[in-house]
């Protein structure tokens, strides 16, 4: 099978433990699962609680973060993605929790522009090839925003 | 328990296209390994491979060199951070008496066949974390090390040029091995020039994808003796899983398992980087070979470019780093041609790239949250 067999990129394969957060992604809203009894963030999600194996339940969350680290991916190597190289995948590290970590598209950026440390908001898009809805970000200009 | 010992060590050819089914190379290099340590078919009983189901079996193999029976069997599943930690596991049955004698083997079409650097059939329906991944065109292995080594570069002050040392080097070091796939030298200006794939890492950071098999053979030190050749030992190992695999969800992505491998190995063995002669580092990447320099200590963090470019990572400094070229440039078997390597020099049948009067090699496996390191010394060291 080549890359080229595939047009559309990856489709998620929602299970037990995830399909809050892609339900909540098709409703245009970032949502991750949180401790119900020690309030802790978990990504990925899990039906009990890492920590303290209490019950788990998807809540909103702000969409905005700071960027950890990125790359500007230039090798094709991704279905779908094959003829959008140069693309930016940053690690955001989410304003809830320290750590809370999503891999994320960034939209509408210049690729030498992007720092770490930027802020960045979340940007539900919707994913070519399915009826899924994924979260990308994008960088925002003033720091406190 | 009885003490066990690396007797023989075997191999293919590393090639781009073995044109050849993985079964057929690993029982090539089993056979070598067995005859290099003056044994027959009949005289193993015991096997250890890891594999990413891209390989074949322990019982697979031993069926086709002829062994009727296996009584101990152990097939892992995962990356190359299980490249130490199956000869480790050979060498415990062996202790144990489940078994007398094991072939320890990787075998794979790792360039014809199932690459690891693209999203082939099992994400592009993507499962458990790489559904969180996949979809954003975030898939393959340089994309992650890419990752890490931005972060290492905002942190530690590292750049690209620190990268490129340590292909330069381990390219180098490939010119005096016959067996290596990237064999010509390597400048800072082409390494510089060579195309991007994914920032900041660009082609002479990837390993050398290769097909090919390499297979060692464990027994006990007191057979050993009988043996033709020098035996090795394993002086200590250990290995790390950190948080549940994730290649993004740990707290620090400067550093890897070896962080906290390294200082587990150094205590329970007496031994230090200063003590290590030949060191085979997981350079599946350049990026995993500066990490895995600064976690066991050899420099400081962010000072490996200088490292390398002091010579102090060559013959007539502190460590000999992958003479054998490594897998940026020998080629990437799953870092299980670093043991090759190590037992090769430990013997000192190494040749042209000799480490003179080698007596302790470490090995170290895998990059990221989850890996292993060995050491390994010869009998009479």
């Amino acid at each position: 099978m080549s890359l080229e067999a595939f047009e559309t990129p990856p489709q998620p394969a929602p299970d037990f433990d995830s399909e809050g957060f892609w339900r909540a992604t098709a409703e245009g809203r970032l949502a991750l699962c949180r401790c119900r009894e020690c309030r802790t963030w978990l990504q990925p999600p899990l039906e009990r609680c890492k920590r303290c194996a209490g019950p788990t339940g998807f809540e909103p969350v702000s969409g905005r973060g700071t960027i950890y680290s990125f790359i500007v991916s230039r090798h094709p190597c991704c279905p779908g993605y094959l003829d959008a190289t140069p693309y930016v995948v940053a690690l955001i590290d989410l304003e809830e929790q320290e750590g809370l970590r999503l891999p994320a598209r960034l939209l509408d950026v210049e690729p030498a522009a992007v720092r770490i440390g930027d802020r960045a908001i979340v940007a539900i898009t919707d994913l070519p090839g399915g009826d899924f809805r994924i979260p990308t970000f994008r960088i925002v200009a003033a720091p406190d925003v | 328990m009885r003490e066990a010992a690396i007797v023989g060590i075997g191999r293919t050819a590393l090639t781009r296209s073995s044109g050849r089914s993985v079964l057929a190379q690993a029982a090539e290099a089993a056979r070598a390994a067995i005859a290099d340590a003056g044994l027959g078919a009949a005289d193993v009983d015991g096997m250890c491979s890891f594999q990413a189901s891209d390989s074949i079996l322990g019982y697979e193999l031993a069926d086709a060199i002829g062994i009727d029976e296996l009584r101990w069997n152990r097939d892992l599943f995962g990356g190359g951070n299980l490249a130490a930690s199956i000869v480790m596991s050979a060498a415990l049955a062996v202790s144990a008496g489940l078994c007398e004698t094991a072939v320890v083997f990787r075998a794979m079409n790792g360039r014809s066949g199932f690459r690891f650097g693209t999203a082939q059939g099992r994400t592009i329906l993507a499962r458990g974390e790489m559904q969180f991944q996949a979809p954003q065109g975030y898939v393959a292995p340089p994309q992650w090390m890419a990752m890490w080594a931005r972060r290492h570069q905002a942190v530690y002050g590292s750049t690209c040029e620190d990268l490129g040392q340590i292909a330069i080097v381990h390219n180098r070091h490939a010119a005096a091995n016959p067996h290596a796939l990237a064999r010509k030298p390597l400048t800072m200006d082409a390494y510089l020039a060579a195309r991007w794939i994914h920032e900041p890492l660009r082609l002479y950071d990837c390993a050398f994808e290769a097909d090919g098999a390499v297979a060692l053979v464990v027994t006990t030190a007191e057979r050993a003796r009988d043996l033709p050749h020098q035996p090795v030992r394993i002086r200590g190992h250990a290995e790390s899983s950190r948080k549940g695999g994730s290649w993004d969800q740990w707290p620090d992505t400067t550093e890897m398992c070896s962080a906290s491998v390294a200082p587990r190995l150094w205590a329970s063995t007496g031994l230090a980087p200063k003590d290590i002669d030949v060191a085979c580092i997981y350079d599946c990447f350049t990026y995993s070979a500066m990490v895995g320099l600064e976690d066991y200590g050899f420099c400081e963090r962010g000072a490996v470019g200088r490292f390398y470019a002091e010579g102090r990572a060559t013959y007539g400094g502190d460590v000999v780093v992958n003479p054998h070229g490594g897998l940026l440039a020998e080629g990437y078997l799953h870092g299980f041609n670093h043991h090759y390597e190590a037992i090769l020099q430990l013997r000192r049948d190494a040749g042209a790239r000799q480490v003179e009067d080698a007596r302790v090699a470490l090995v170290t496996a895998g990059a990221g949250p989850v890996g292993g390191g060995i050491l390994y010394t010869r009998e009479d060291a």
